[in-house]
């Protein structure tokens, strides 16, 4: 980022200065104000909770005991401990697996001539929207060591490996496979709207593409992969689907587990859930902060006032070979385990005496697809989750467009604060912020508890971090020059946002919104504690299922939820595939 | 209150034998009590039990009330518990019935329910209530289920699940913190099954699971051979075609009465009492029993489950004291017995 800044402009400029004068000011404050509401409020909560025994709604702050017990308790537990260890073990594997995949896909997409790229890119995304507990249940079908269709097949076929993905490297497996996308979304925007010149200037000088790519690319785009691993790892912190499914059987409690074991225990254990979620965010405060010092200091602005068009290296027959990992990648990902659910959601019951049952036809019926449909709930949750998901998308997109610009091209005083609040919630696991979101906002005066509204609410608390992060990234790399331009045509602030860093952010913009409304549908936590019998959103739907021990409808009902985004989604790719490319002929 | 409405409660049924026309009218309420419901049109139920289940009793009791419709909450019993409270400490509590396993629990919130009894109360077992308010519009009952596939010799008796036969995660067992239904289960595995019990079974090296259903798509996939489940969540399984049976055992049946309640709150008392009527009522619980695969705390059964002999089979129902006051110790002890980390 360059010294100039929009605060520091417009008091150039003399046209009524005083206005402008306040300006700012009243802006910080405004979007300080609505994250402290979004954030800080509801966090309160949270802390009141750890720090004593009571419920703030029930037992009013009147009778507030502050007491450390359940922070001493909690770190002197050494199933916690262990927990937390497991948690990093599992998420930084995971993590570190997902950089690999997510690099190399965005970099296969974005920079080679790889066959059907388009097809690889849109299928690459699925695995982002399959519900992290679908995902577990696809996976324990298919890796359980016991009766895992895999293992099954591999019997049949007379090989004696098995598969067991109830254990540590499963965990990781599975967390790396659904969570490249983080990584790929990051990176690959990054590289299309990355300047070539530099690339070339590489290959001038008589370095290998290979070279190039690990000094000059991957380097240049730093900001986006670590932005994109530090959302994968904190995501993956946060799950709670894929541990319940994959490391209960192995014993294996990570903290998301544990939270929800003590949210579940009778009587459950609030308070305690939100002491050990106050160490969760910890973490995550560090990681945010060695991120920011990463990154401080240097210039990451590759997409300058110069037409270019993203350079596409020619991998002559090689190509066939990244065609061909990307095609691994995506059986492993998106076939298998959709295949395992296929299976799950038509066949009656899910035992196999041996492979050859997988294909007794005899077994599989409609049945778990009409009871589905029978349920008059069903097509309200549908219809209450896309209202929910489309509200949160644009109350969320408009809130972090704010948000971002602020932090990434101003210069004004607060922002830090701005950036540091609406960061915290990415580090809440959601069943704990849930409880927070009731505590803070039931007492509300108006009719907001019980709405639609509150749910979009809390889902913009909750996702503001993902949607400012994938914001963020498109903005630092647009040059400051571009903006410098507009206004030496004497154009406004307001103008310049409108005509240089919408259109030229578009591809970012509509990628954090579909990030939002995919988070939005997934999202369980805070719903469970939110939604009444007319707003029922698909998420609760979905674990009543699950937790009805219906693996069919579980699984029916997933493949129709993935049907749905996988159609909406693909409308967006396709929307901002065309702007991304409308961007680099204007650029 | 309470004997007035049971006084009411036995003229009612002494009117049914006279007059069986009348009988089911009066079996779920007055003539004026169904047309205020009638009038309300609707009511609001919190339930920690299945969605699915809890749909199915709905679909019913609107076969014969089909004026009424039932909207419905549903959380894990914990986080609806949870819900209720901060729902009613900020006047917002939106439930007009509440239908929750865990006596222990709903008693502690007894405050926030209304009085009411049904009008066949003296039909119930008195040690299946544990407030005058709260009644067990459901109950369910542990049976010992295992996949027919899988199972050459199946088990017969509680005592047989530590045999060592069933050794290495062939059996599956609900952890003991998951909830009232399964504290009741390891209860009446000691007071009545032998204080060692929990060890010879844990010596076996049985499967853990978080709780009751995922526990049985576990055994119909085959992941573990035998558990103990509640008999509802594997019989609807059963009834379906899955590889699976299940049994009563000689020693007992663990029951596990819910506590429901009309809360004080009830936009829709009358609507609320209706429907908490037929459900209590001899055709709710026979409906429950053969189509859900419930128990019932009536003292006379008016339908038993298949495979269910009552000159063999008895029921068995903790003491509501104990079952408050052991509960912490017992649970830290079967936590270690069990290699459960907590």
């Amino acid at each position: 980022m360059t010294a100039t800044s929009a605060a520091a402009l417009p008091a150039t400029t003399d046209a009524a200065p005083a206005a402008r004068r306040w300006a700012a000011p009243l802006w910080v404050s405004a979007l300080l104000i609505i994250l402290t509401f979004l954030v800080i409020y509801p966090l309160l909560m949270l802390f009141f909770g750890a720090i004593s025994d009571s419920n703030p709604v029930i037992d009013g702050f009147g009778k507030f005991n502050p007491s450390l017990t359940h922070f001493i308790a909690v770190l002197g537990n050494e199933n916690v401990r262990l927990a937390f260890f497991n948690a990093l073990v599992a998420c930084g594997g995971g993590t570190i697996l997902a950089v690999v995949i997510g690099l190399a896909f965005s970099w296969i997409v974005v920079r080679t001539n790889t066959p059907f790229k388009g097809f690889i890119a849109g299928a690459s995304m699925i695995p982002l929207f399959v519900p992290p507990l679908v995902a577990g249940v696809a996976w324990s079908i298919l890796g359980s060591p016991k009766t895992g269709l895999l293992n099954t097949a591999l019997k049949w076929m007379g090989i004696d490996f098995r598969f067991d993905f109830y254990s540590m490297s499963g965990l990781i497996l599975v967390f790396g496979f659904y969570y490249a996308p983080y990584v790929y979304m990051f990176t690959a925007s990054a590289l299309r709207n990355m300047d070539p010149s530099l690339e070339e200037a590489s290959e001038v000088a008589g370095a290998s593409a290979f070279t190039t790519l690990f000094t000059v690319t991957f380097p240049l785009i730093a900001p986006a992969i670590l932005a994109g691993s530090l959302l994968s790892f904190v995501v993956m912190l946060g799950i709670y689907g894929v541990p319940a499914a994959l490391g209960a059987p192995a014993n294996i409690s990570v903290l998301t587990t544990y939270i929800f074991k003590l949210t579940a225990w009778s009587p459950p254990l609030y308070n305690t859930a939100a002491a050990v979620a106050i160490l969760l965010m910890m973490v995550t405060a560090i990681l945010v902060w060695a991120q920011q010092r990463v990154l401080s200091g240097r210039s990451f602005a590759t997409v300058a006032g110069k037409a270019f068009r993203p350079r596409s290296l020619n991998l002559g027959p090689w190509r066939w070979l990244t065609f061909s990992l990307a095609l691994a990648y995506l059986f492993v990902v998106v076939v298998l385990p959709t295949v395992a659910l296929v299976i799950a959601a038509f066949r009656r019951f899910l035992f196999f005496k041996d492979f050859r049952a997988v294909f007794d036809m005899k077994a599989y019926s409609w049945v778990h697809f009409n009871s589905i449909f029978d349920n008059p709930l069903t097509m309200t949750s549908i219809w209450n989750t896309m209202k929910v998901g489309v509200i949160t998308a644009v109350i969320g997109g408009v809130l972090a467009f704010a948000i971002g610009y602020t932090i990434n091209r101003t210069q004004v005083a607060g922002r830090k604060s701005i950036d540091l609040l609406s960061t915290i919630p990415v580090a809440i696991p959601g069943l704990v912020v849930g409880v927070a979101y009731l505590w803070a906002w039931i007492g509300l005066p108006g009719g907001l508890y019980g709405t639609i509204w509150i749910l979009a609410l809390a889902f913009v608390a909750r996702f503001i971090p993902d949607t400012v992060k994938a914001l963020s990234t498109s903005f630092m790399q647009i040059h400051k020059e571009l903006e410098e331009a507009a206004w030496i045509c004497g154009r406004g602030l307001l103008s310049t946002i409108g005509t240089i860093m919408v259109p030229l952010a578009r591809p970012g913009i509509v990628a954090s919104m579909t990030l939002l409304f995919v988070l939005a549908v997934r999202e369980l936590g805070s719903s469970l504690f939110l939604y009444t019998s007319d707003t029922t959103v698909m998420a609760v739907l979905l674990l009543d299922y699950y937790e009805g021990g219906n693996i069919g409808k579980t699984a029916a009902f997933s493949l129709v939820q993935t049907v749905i985004l996988g159609v909406l989604l693909g409308i967006t790719y396709w929307l901002s595939r065309g702007s991304a490319e409308s961007t680099a002929r204007a650029g | 209150m309470k004997r007035r409405t049971i006084l009411a409660g036995i003229a009612g049924a002494a009117a049914t034998a006279a007059l069986p026309a009348r009988a089911q009218q009066d079996a779920f309420g007055s003539k004026e009590l169904i047309a205020a419901a009638e009038k309300e049109g609707g009511l609001t139920l919190y339930t920690a039990d299945f969605a699915e289940t809890q749909q199915e009793v709905i679909k019913e009791f609107n076969k014969r009330f089909p004026k009424i419709k039932v909207a419905m909450v549903r959380a894990p019993g914990g986080q609806l518990i949870t819900r209720i409270k901060t729902e009613a400490a900020a006047d917002k509590l939106g439930a007009d019935v509440v239908n929750h396993s865990d006596r222990g629990l709903m008693l502690d919130i007894a405050d926030l329910f209304q009085d009411y009894a049904p009008p066949n109360a003296a039909d119930y077992r008195a040690d299946a209530l544990v407030s005058p308010k709260l009644w067990p519009g459901v109950t369910l009952g542990w049976a010992i289920a295992y996949n027919t596939q899988l199972v050459k010799n199946a088990p017969k008796t509680w005592m047989d699940l530590t045999k060592p036969e069933y050794k290495d995660k062939q059996i599956g067992q609900v952890i003991g913190p998951s909830g009232g239904t399964t504290w009741t289960r390891i209860m009446f595995e000691r007071q009545v099954l032998g204080e060692d019990y929990w060890k010879k079974q844990a010596a076996l090296n049985i499967a853990l699971y978080p709780s009751g259903a995922p526990l049985s798509d576990a055994l119909v996939r085959g992941e573990v051979s035998i558990a103990p489940l509640l008999y509802n969540i594997i019989y609807t399984k059963i009834v379906e075609g899955a590889p699976a049976e299940a049994i009563f055992a000689p020693e007992g049946v663990p029951i596990v009465p819910y506590a429901d309640g009309i809360t004080k709150a009830s936009k829709n008392p009358n609507a609320a009492r209706l429907f908490m009527n037929w459900r209590l009522s001899k055709e709710g619980q026979t409906f429950m029993i053969k189509k859900l695969g419930n128990i019932t705390s009536l003292k006379e059964p008016p339908a038993y489950p298949k495979g269910w002999d009552p000159k063999v089979i008895k029921v068995w129902v903790p003491k509501f004291d104990e079952f408050s006051k052991l509960r912490t110790s017992w649970m830290e002890e079967w936590n270690k017995t069990y290699g459960y980390r907590q």
